[in-house]
């Protein structure tokens, strides 16, 4: 028994020590996930749970007719946790699919995708 | 000549990275946009570098009259490759009849050989295969542990609902997995008590064999947020997982009387960085499967995380 509470207690340790990455799960964006936005937005920003490597991790956005698309993904300013990838323009109204992979710094590899609108 | 060969060198170094790097396979039930929880009485379909200690039930079984179970188990996954894994697995019970001393001791060792045969991001697929070994007359007979081995090949799938078109946005947060394994006694008969008379020459009967079956459904609020639509909850909110699992076991063959047991699972997971908290009500489907409503709670590590240039990475 002691030795299992030793164990727990090590595991603890290392999960709080903050040594150990983890996955980076999408944890906010902007635009919002499924939201509709009045104005064309300058960016698409990605905040994840843990720091990642931007020379691996992309971000692709489709949209209407006549769009685009994004700029390069890179760290925002002093936020390993956040990507940004400014938009290009025009941004016609309509429905946008955006489309991320993410590595984390300990390399586990992460994708999602998910829309927004702009409103005509 | 050396200047070509460093960068030479450099452009394979870069390549394997970006090689390791594009490989959809990830530790973790990982499938596309779909994260799938380790769940608590069904095994979840996934290879991975994982921990979970302790795993405490709480219950009373459907036996007359009835005892209460504790059992405090543990289970300790291991990827030999990306895609092909081992566990081991044991549990610690306490049994108390009304009117009589408690007792206690460890159930079989069980060992488990799992091969992820499918990994689709696009449908958010994984299905594998498996198969256990519960090592007969390893634990006590005193909480019920039995002196014959049984050998179950298994299969174990898991599908997210992301893949439901835009009408039925709403449902994609919604998941399913499920397992299915045929339990065959390592022998083909066994003696036993005459129930009719305790005192005449044991029975040869036929062992009983089984299918342990399990289905989950869970609805993942991470995927609501980050994929379908962020209400602006709060963050440990968002990390919630409310599930209903099933588990039961149903005997095929030399059945001797017994029936289908199992429970139904109502509960919730939280995933955190580096572990997972479980909490379910365990109700019985039947009488045979128990009297009350049981507890069962989980802490679960994500050893691939934790410990992701050592013991959390594929041997191979």
């Amino acid at each position: 028994m002691r030795s299992v509470i030793a164990a727990l207690a090590l595991l603890s340790a290392a999960g709080l020590a903050g040594a150990a990455a983890a996955h980076a799960f999408l944890e906010h964006a902007s635009p919002r996930v499924g939201s509709r936005v009045a104005s064309a937005p300058a960016e698409v920003r990605l905040s994840f749970s843990e720091p990642v490597e931007p020379a691996f991790c992309t971000i692709a956005v489709s949209g209407p007719l006549g769009f685009a698309g994004v700029e390069p993904a890179r760290a925002a300013t002093g936020d390993r946790r956040t990507l940004v990838a400014p938009f290009r323009r025009p941004m016609p109204p309509g429905r946008y699919l955006v489309r991320w992979r993410a590595v984390s710094v300990d390399s586990h590899v992460t994708q999602g995708d998910f829309q927004f609108e702009l409103k005509p | 000549m050396r200047a070509r060969m460093h960068a030479a060198l450099g452009g394979l170094s870069a390549a394997a990275l970006a090689a390791l790097l594009a490989s959809p396979a990830a530790a973790h039930g990982v499938a596309g946009n779909r994260f799938f929880p380790a769940t608590l009485a069904t095994d979840d379909p996934a290879v991975a570098d994982e921990l979970s200690l302790p795993t405490i039930s709480y219950s009373r079984t459907g036996d007359d009259p009835a005892a209460t179970e504790l059992d405090v188990s543990g289970e300790y996954s291991k990827r030999l490759t990306r895609t092909l894994g081992v566990s081991f697995a044991d549990s610690w019970t306490r049994l108390k009849s009304p009117g009589e001393h408690a007792v206690s001791g460890f159930q079989n060792l069980e060992t488990t050989v799992k091969y992820q045969v499918l990994t689709n991001a696009e449908h958010e697929a994984i299905v594998s295969v498996g198969l256990s070994a519960e090592w007969g007359g390893s634990g006590s007979s005193k909480v019920g542990a039995e002196a014959l081995g049984t050998v179950t090949p298994t299969l174990y799938f898991g599908k997210g609902a992301g893949d439901l078109p835009e009408s039925l946005a709403w449902a994609r947060p919604f998941a399913v997995t499920g397992v299915v394994g045929y339990a065959v006694p390592t022998r083909a008969h066994e003696l036993a008590d005459d129930p009719d008379c305790p005192a005449c020459t044991p029975l040869r009967q036929g062992t009983t064999r089984t299918v342990e079956w399990g289905l989950t459904l869970q609805y993942s609020l991470r995927y609501l947020s980050a994929h379908v639509k962020d209400y602006g909850l709060p963050s440990f909110v968002n990390q919630l997982t409310p599930i209903v699992e099933f588990a039961a076991s149903s005997p095929v063959r030399n059945a001797h009387g017994q029936r289908t047991t199992g429970t139904v699972n109502p509960g919730v997971i939280w995933s955190g960085r580096h572990t997972q908290l479980g909490l379910e009500a365990q109700v019985p489907i039947n009488r045979d499967s128990g009297r009350t409503v049981g507890v069962l709670f989980q802490v679960h590590w994500f050893l691939d995380d934790l410990f992701p240039r050592s013991i959390g990475k594929p041997v191979w």
